[in-house]
C-alpha cells in the first residue's frame, strides 16, 4: 500500500500540471548604454512588447537602434549602424570582440559531473584544434588513458602528475572545469581545484605540462568554475564563490577580480551574463523575480532592476494544487540533473481541511462493515496522505484485521 | 474424542443464506458422509474444514485446533482430497510422490506404488495428460501414502468407472477401520457412500435435514406407497410427513412413523386407499425421499 | 520440507529461467559486438567523448533495458499461474507448513533465481565494459542500468500479487498501481543520474516484496 501511495503522489500532481499548467515567461532585460536605461522583452500570448521600466514603448526597429551592440549585424544591414556611440567612435569589427554572453542553469551543477577530459594541445601550429586520443583524469595522479587500447600511458602520467606536484597540487582533485570541446577559438587548458581548494590552471603546451598556480584568499571556496571562450580575451572563467559572489580570472596574470554584483546564487538561480563595449549585464532570474545589474568595463555597478511576478506556486492553479496534494513528488527536478525523489511539501492548510474530508468520507463508505476499530490505521493513513491515502485506503482491501 | 466438531456455523454468500447454526460431530474412527444437493453447501463446508473460507459465524475445530488456524503439526494428520482430483498436473508420478514425501514423516510409499503399477502410464508421463480416472488414482495414491488420522475427501468418486469406484471403497473402509482413520467424506453417488459410511448428515437448501447414523437412519425412514381414491387429497403439511409425492393417484409418502401409525392416520382422517405396501429403499432412495425429486 | 517447495518451483520454472539466462547472455554479446564495432569504425577518442559529453548510452541496444523486466515477469507467471488453476494453490496451503512461510519460500525462490541471473549478467556487463572503457564511464553505466534490473524485481512482486489475487476486481486495480510505480524506474536522465534516487527505489522494491502475502491471505479468507 505505501508503494501505491508514493506512485499516486507522483501521478496524480503530474497529471493534474499536464492539464493546467500555463507557461512562466519571464522578462528579458537589457541595457541600453544610448538610453542609459533598461529595456525589457515581455512575450506573452497576446505578442512581444517592448518598453522601458517607465512604460514607455518602443517599436522593433526603435529597440534594435537603441542596442546597437546587440543588433549589430541588422543595423549594419540596414544602414543604421552608428559611427560613434557615447562620444566613442566605433569599428564595428572590434566591437564584436567585446561582445561576449554567458549561461549558467542550477541544473548544470546539480548533475553528474564529467571526470574524464580531454587535454588538447595549446599550441599545435594548427587553425582548428583536434581531439586527442586520450583522455585525463585526476585521482592520486594524473593520469592519461589512451581511448583505443584502454590502457593509462604511463610516462606521460608521470609526467604531468610529477608537474602538479611540484606546484603543490593535492590530490585529488574537487573539481576540473574547462571546455572540452573543439569549437572553441583556442585552448585554454583547464581551471583544476585541488583536494585543499587551491586552484590551479592546467595545460599542454607542445606536449609538455604547464601549470600555474592561482593565488587565492586561503579561505575561499567555490560554488562553480565556468571557463569561457570570450574574444576579448580577458579572462579564463567566472568563478561563484559560496558566499554567492562573482569573479573573474583574468587571463595571463590570475588575478582574482570581483565583480560589484551581489546574490549570485547558481544553486537556486539562472545566471546570464552578456558583455559589450561598454556594459556587462548580470542577470539572475528565480522562480518569481528576474534581476539585472549593469557593470561598467572596470566590474564596477553602474545600475540594477528587477521584477517580481507570482510563483507557478501561487497562481490560482497552485493554490488548488496545494489544497489537493498534501505533498508532491516528482522524480526529476528542473534544478537538477539528478533523479530523485523530490519531494515538495504543501503550504496551505486548505489541504488539512481535505484530508479531514476524506476521512469522514472514508467513515461513511465503511460504515456498513462491522469491525470499525480497526480502520483506525486507515484513517491515520487518509489523514496523513490526504487523497492519496485515500484511493490507496480504497484499491486495498483491509482485510488483515478482520 | 471428537476428531471434527462443528459449531454453530453461520455462512452466506453475500446476502444469500447458506445454512445457519449447523452443529455436527465427527467421532475419531468413524466415517461421515455428508449428502445434499448441489448448493446446499456441501463445499461451503470442505473450504471451512481446510481454512479456506471464514465463515460469518461459528467455528470448526478439527483435533481440538480451528481449522482457521491449523497448525502444521495438525494438517500432517489431515488428507485432503479436492473437488475433482486436482493435483499439480506439472509434475509426472515419481516427480509428484518426490515433491510431497518431503513433507510427510510418515510418508509409506508403498501403497502409492501398488496403485501407480495398476496405472497404464509411462514413468515420464505428466498428470496433465493422464485421463480423468487416472489423475483420481494418482491423488487417492498419495493420500494413502501420506497415511493421515483424518481424511476429507470432496466428492472422491468423481470421473471413476464403477469398477474402481468399488475397488476404492472397499479398500478405504478396510483401511480406515483398520488403522482407527477418520473419513469425512462427500459424494453424488450415493450407492457408494452406502458401503463406506458409518453416519450420515443430509443437508437441504438453509437445514440439516437428518444427521445420524447411517443404518438408522435407512431403518427408520420409510417409504409408503399406496393409492387414493380421492385425488384432492394433500398430506405435505402434516408434521410426520417428511415428504409426499403425489402423481396421479399413486402417492409416495416417506416418514419416519411406523407403518400402523400411517394406516391409523389415513382411517382416522377417512382416506380412502388401496395397494398400501411399505417399500424398501436403499441409501439413495432414502435421499431423494427426503430431499425431493427436482 | 523446504527443499520440496523449491523443488517444485524448480520444476515449474526451470526452462524459463535457463532461457532467461541465455537470452541475457546473448543481449550481452550482441551488445558488445556492436560496442566493438561502433569503436572501430569511429575513432575510438571519438567515441568516448559522444559517452562522456554528449550522453551516449552505449547499452541502449537490442532489448537488454527491457530484458531484466520481462524475464522477471515470466519467471512470475511461470511460477504462480499454474498455481491459480482451479485453484491449485489449496494443495500447497494444505501442506503441514505455515501458509505464509510457504508463500515466502516460493517468493524467496523466484527472487534469487532473478537475483542470480541478474547478478551474472551485471558482471559480465561491467566486466566486459571494462576491457573498452574507463572506470568513470562503466560506473556511470552501471549506475544507469541498476533501475532496470531493480525495475525486474518489482515487476517479479507485483506479478506474484496480481496472479495470486482471486478478485479480477482487485487484480485490475492491481495493475493499475504497477503502471503508475514502475515507470519510477525508467524515468529519462543523463548517465549517471539516478545516483541519488537508488537507495530509496531499493527500499521500495524490498517493501514490494512481501506484498504477496497479502493476495494469499485474502485467497484463504474466501474471497470469491
Amino acid at each position: 500500500m505505501i508503494i501505491a501511495i508514493v506512485g499516486f503522489s507522483i501521478a496524480l500532481p503530474r497529471l493534474y500540471r499536464m492539464a493546467f499548467d500555463k507557461p512562466v515567461r519571464a522578462p528579458f532585460i537589457q541595457y541600453s548604454c544610448i538610453e542609459k536605461n533598461f529595456l525589457i522583452i515581455r512575450r506573452s500570448a497576446d505578442g512581444i512588447k517592448r518598453e522601458t521600466p517607465q512604460g514607455k514603448a518602443f517599436t522593433r526597429d526603435e529597440y534594435e537602434a537603441a542596442l546597437p551592440f546587440m543588433y549589430a549585424r541588422q543595423l549594419l544591414m540596414d544602414g543604421t549602424m552608428p559611427d560613434s556611440v557615447n562620444g566613442v567612435a566605433i569599428d564595428v569589427h572590434e566591437c564584436n570582440n567585446y561582445r561576449s554572453s554567458f549561461r549558467l542553469k542550477p541544473k548544470m551543477i546539480h548533475a553528474p559531473q564529467p571526470v574524464l577530459f580531454p587535454m588538447f594541445e595549446s599550441e599545435s601550429g594548427r587553425a582548428r584544434l583536434e581531439l586527442p586520443k586520450d583522455y585525463f583524469r585526476i585521482s592520486w595522479r594524473m593520469e592519461f588513458i589512451d581511448a583505443k587500447t584502454n590502457k593509462v600511458n604511463e610516462e606521460k602520467s608521470r609526467l604531468f602528475s610529477a608537474a602538479l606536484y611540484h606546484c603543490g597540487f593535492q590530490f585529488p582533485a574537487r573539481s576540473i572545469d574547462g571546455l572540452p570541446t573543439t569549437r572553441k577559438s583556442c585552448d585554454e587548458g583547464y581551471i583544476v581545484t585541488d583536494n585543499k581548494n587551491q586552484i590551479f590552471h592546467l595545460k599542454m603546451v607542445k606536449g609538455e605540462p604547464f601549470v600555474n598556480k592561482v593565488n587565492i584568499p586561503s579561505d575561499m571556496t567555490f560554488k562553480t568554475i565556468q571557463c569561457v571562450d570570450n574574444k576579448d580575451k580577458l579572462y579564463y572563467a567566472f568563478l561563484v564563490s559560496s558566499d554567492n559572489n562573482l569573479y573573474v580570472l583574468t587571463q595571463d596574470d590570475y588575478k582574482l577580480v570581483k565583480l560589484e554584483v551581489n546574490d549570485i546564487n547558481p544553486d537556486k538561480y539562472e545566471i546570464r551574463i552578456y558583455g559589450d563595449f561598454f556594459n556587462f549585464n548580470v542577470i539572475t532570474t528565480g522562480d518569481n523575480f528576474t534581476r539585472s545589474q549593469i557593470l561598467n568595463r572596470e566590474y564596477k555597478k553602474v545600475d540594477e532592476y528587477s521584477e517580481t511576478w507570482t510563483p507557478l506556486e501561487d497562481s490560482r492553479e497552485g493554490k488548488i494544487a496545494q489544497v489537493l496534494f498534501p505533498a508532491q513528488l516528482a522524480m526529476t527536478n528542473s534544478d537538477s540533473g539528478y533523479v530523485n525523489f523530490f519531494v515538495s511539501r504543501s503550504k496551505s492548510f486548505g489541504c488539512l481541511l481535505l484530508s479531514l474530508a476524506l476521512v469522514v468520507l472514508q467513515f461513511f463508505i465503511i460504515r456498513k462493515r462491522k469491525n470499525k476499530v480497526n480502520h483506525i490505521l486507515d484513517f491515520c493513513l487518509v489523514a496523513f496522505t490526504g487523497i492519496f491515502g485515500f484511493i490507496a485506503v480504497n484499491i486495498f482491501p483491509n482485510k488483515f484485521w478482520d | 474424542m471428537n476428531a471434527i466438531e462443528c459449531k454453530n456455523l453461520t455462512h452466506y454468500y453475500g446476502k444469500k443464506l447458506v445454512y445457519e447454526h449447523l452443529n455436527f460431530n465427527v467421532k475419531e474412527g468413524s466415517i461421515l458422509g455428508l449428502l445434499g444437493k448441489n448448493g446446499a453447501g456441501k463445499t461451503t463446508t470442505i473450504n471451512i474444514l481446510n481454512g479456506f473460507l471464514q465463515p460469518r459465524s461459528g467455528q470448526c475445530l478439527i483435533y481440538g485446533e480451528n481449522t482457521q488456524q491449523l497448525s502444521p503439526e495438525n494438517k500432517a494428520r489431515i488428507g485432503f482430497l479436492i473437488e475433482g482430483h486436482i493435483q499439480y498436473a506439472f509434475m509426472n508420478i515419481h516427480q509428484i510422490e518426490r515433491f510431497y514425501s518431503g513433507f510427510y514423516k510418515k510418508w509409506n510409499n508403498e501403497p502409492y506404488w501398488e496403485l501407480m503399477a495398476k496405472l497404464k502410464v509411462t514413468p515420464t508421463q505428466k498428470i496433465s495428460t493422464m485421463s480423468c480416472g487416472q489423475r483420481s488414482q494418482v491423488a487417492l495414491g498419495l493420500i494413502l501414502a501420506q497415511d493421515p488420522d483424518l481424511l476429507i475427501l470432496d466428492d472422491f468418486s468423481m470421473g471413476l468407472d464403477p469398477g474402481y469406484r468399488r475397488l476404492f471403497i472397499d479398500y478405504l473402509r478396510e483401511y480406515a477401520k483398520a488403522k482407527n482413520k477418520t473419513i469425512f467424506t462427500t459424494s453424488h453417488i450415493i450407492q457408494d457412500m452406502e458401503r463406506l459410511i458409518d453416519d450420515v448428515l443430509i443437508m437441504d437448501y438453509n437445514r440439516v435435514l437428518a444427521q445420524r447414523d447411517v443404518n438408522e437412519f435407512i431403518n427408520e425412514f420409510k417409504q409408503f406407497y399406496f393409492e387414493l381414491e380421492n385425488l384432492d387429497i394433500d398430506l405435505s403439511n402434516e408434521n410426520f410427513v417428511a415428504n409426499f409425492e403425489k402423481v396421479h393417484d399413486k402417492v409416495e409418502l416417506y416418514t419416519y412413523e411406523s407403518e400402523d401409525f400411517v394406516q391409523h392416520y389415513l382411517a382416522a382422517n377417512g382416506i380412502a386407499y388401496k395397494n398400501f405396501q411399505k417399500v424398501d429403499m436403499g441409501l439413495e432412495d432414502a435421499f431423494i425421499g427426503l430431499t425431493g425429486k427436482y | 520440507m523446504w527443499k520440496s517447495i523449491v523443488y517444485k518451483e524448480w520444476l515449474k520454472t526451470r526452462w524459463f529461467a535457463i532461457i532467461y539466462l541465455l537470452l541475457s547472455i546473448l543481449a550481452i554479446a550482441n551488445l558488445f559486438l556492436k560496442v566493438q564495432h561502433d569503436l572501430t569504425f569511429n575513432e575510438a577518442q571519438k567515441y568516448w567523448y559522444m559517452v562522456v559529453f554528449q550522453n551516449l548510452k552505449y547499452f541502449k541496444h537490442g532489448f537488454f533495458i527491457v530484458l531484466p523486466l520481462l524475464g522477471a515477469l515470466t519467471i512470475a507467471v511461470a511460477q504462480y499461474f499454474p498455481e491459480t488453476v482451479s485453484k491449485r494453490i489449496k494443495l500447497s496451503y494444505h501442506l503441514p507448513l505455515n501458509e505464509n512461510k510457504m508463500l515466502l519460500t516460493m517468493m524467496l525462490y523466484g527472487t534469487i533465481c532473478i537475483l542470480i541471473i541478474s547478478v551474472v549478467t551485471f558482471l559480465l556487463f561491467v566486466g566486459l565494459s571494462f576491457i573498452w572503457f574507463p572506470a568513470e564511464i562503466v560506473t556511470g553505466a552501471a549506475i544507469t542500468i541498476a533501475p532496470y534490473f531493480l525495475s525486474g524485481f518489482a515487476v517479479y512482486f507485483l506479478t506474484a500479487l496480481m496472479v495470486l489475487e482471486p478478485v479480477w476486481k482487485y487484480r485490475f486495480l492491481y495493475l493499475i498501481v504497477a503502471a503508475i510505480f514502475v515507470p519510477v524506474y525508467f524515468t529519462r536522465v543523463v548517465i549517471g543520474g539516478y545516483l541519488p534516487a537508488l537507495p530509496l527505489l531499493t527500499v521500495f522494491t524490498v517493501i514490494l516484496s512481501i506484498s504477496l502475502l497479502f493476495s494469499g491471505y485474502r485467497f484463504r479468507k474466501g474471497e470469491m
